[in-house]
């Protein structure tokens, strides 16, 4: 069977109908990032993903003005380059009124008032001590606590049970609070 | 972050509203001037009737000067909805120029043919009621129907936006306003209609936006 056209997803997504428009835009998504990612080469991947959004929403806040009877991409990658002139205004805007600066890992010079980060350690250390965990705990941690997944999420990607996910959570959990003490 | 676009993806569909997409720009010039026509006729039926006006002189240069004025109008407005359509050229802007010269050179004409009897820059400012009667709903109208396109240039389709309501203003205008000093009429309103397309085209980023096309869509 022949794919549907862009332009036929459009068409169909102006009625109303969801699935062409999800297929639409997953289909132009990785598209669309490829583009950018040409464009501004030098921005960070989570910045080209950001326009990626912005030109998503752009197209559906505007999906009016579409017309059928003429071809989709040129009308997408209008839409692009608009954004893609609009952001490197915005970022330049950022940049004049923002000053960047080294993440501080203290709060204040002194010593006394940087208590809760000595309890803690440093990051590096924590990232070190997951990767001696066991291969299971370590996967628990990383998707729960690391990546901020749900149970469920977490269950689908690993194949592990939420009981299992939890039991394993709560073994590495123990486990790093000994390493900890032990310092 | 790329869970977060598959997450707007999701987000973006499962809110889908049918939309009707819009007609060509002449379609929707047409509609902008359905409006806006019989409030012209009716404005200008009660300013005279009110006002007591007298019937401006209708000649020849009176009619081609009108003529020109509405194309400027008409082609403007055409333009104004072209320039919100992604994809297209940009050879619209280019479409109100032809009638705007044509309207400046009838003007010019007639005050070159009218400086026998001396030159004068003085104005009343009665027109200026008028102008806002007339010229103000125009401006609205197309404003709020520019709109629902694409900001993609905002500063030129604000610019087209003010000629062709001012072009449109100025037709109406000019049917309430019997002054017929050339000079002063390019000095002041043509002056007026550059200045204002100037003006409202530095604005073109606040009158149309993304934020104001993503409110209107939501």
């Amino acid at each position: 069977m022949i794919p549907p056209t862009p332009e036929a997803l459009m068409q169909r997504a102006q009625g109303g109908d969801t699935a062409a428009y999800v297929q639409l835009l997953n289909e132009i998504t990785p598209i669309l990032r490829r583009v950018i990612r040409r464009q501004r080469a030098f921005l960070s991947s989570e910045d080209i993903e950001d326009l990626v959004q912005e030109v998503l929403l752009s197209l559906h806040a505007v999906r009016a003005t579409y017309d059928s009877n003429r071809p989709f991409m040129p009308w997408l990658f209008a839409i692009t380059r608009n954004r893609l002139v609009d952001g490197v205004r915005r970022y330049s805007r950022q940049g004049a009124r923002e000053i960047s600066f080294d993440e501080t890992e203290v709060t204040f010079a002194a010593i006394a008032a940087n208590t809760i980060q000595e309890d803690f350690g440093e990051r590096r250390d924590l990232l070190r001590a997951i990767e001696d965990l066991p291969q299971t705990q370590r996967d628990a941690i990383e998707m729960l606590k690391l990546k901020e997944m749900s149970l469920k999420e977490a269950s689908a990607a690993s194949g592990m049970t939420t009981g299992a996910l939890k039991v394993a959570t709560h073994r590495a959990m123990t486990s790093l609070r000994k390493m900890f003490k032990n310092r | 972050m790329t869970r977060k676009t598959d997450n707007l993806i999701d987000a973006l569909s499962r809110d889908l509203k049918a939309v009707t997409p819009l007609p060509q720009p002449w379609i929707r010039t047409l509609r902008w001037l359905g409006i806006l026509i019989p409030y012209c006729i009716i404005a200008v039926l009660l300013l005279h009737f009110i006002g007591k006006l007298p019937s401006p002189l209708v000649d020849s240069q009176f009619l081609m000067e009108q003529s020109f004025a509405i194309l400027t109008g008409i082609t403007a407005a055409m333009a104004a909805f072209a320039s919100t359509i992604p994809g297209r050229g940009r050879s619209y802007f280019a479409w109100p120029l032809i009638p705007l010269l044509g309207w400046l050179a009838t003007l010019g004409q007639a005050c070159f043919r009218n400086t026998s009897g001396g030159i004068s820059l003085q104005h009343n400012l009665l027109c200026l009621p008028f102008i806002i009667i007339l010229g103000t709903p125009p401006a609205i109208i197309l404003w709020m129907m520019l709109r629902r396109g694409a900001p993609l240039t905002p500063s030129g389709t604000a610019a087209l936006g003010a000629l062709a309501a001012a072009g449109f203003g100025n037709f109406c205008v000019r049917l309430v306003h019997a002054e017929d000093v050339s000079l002063m009429l390019i000095v002041w309103h043509i002056g007026g209609i550059f200045l204002l397309t100037a003006a409202t085209s530095a604005f073109g980023r606040f009158l149309l936006n993304w934020r104001s096309v993503k409110k209107v869509s939501a």
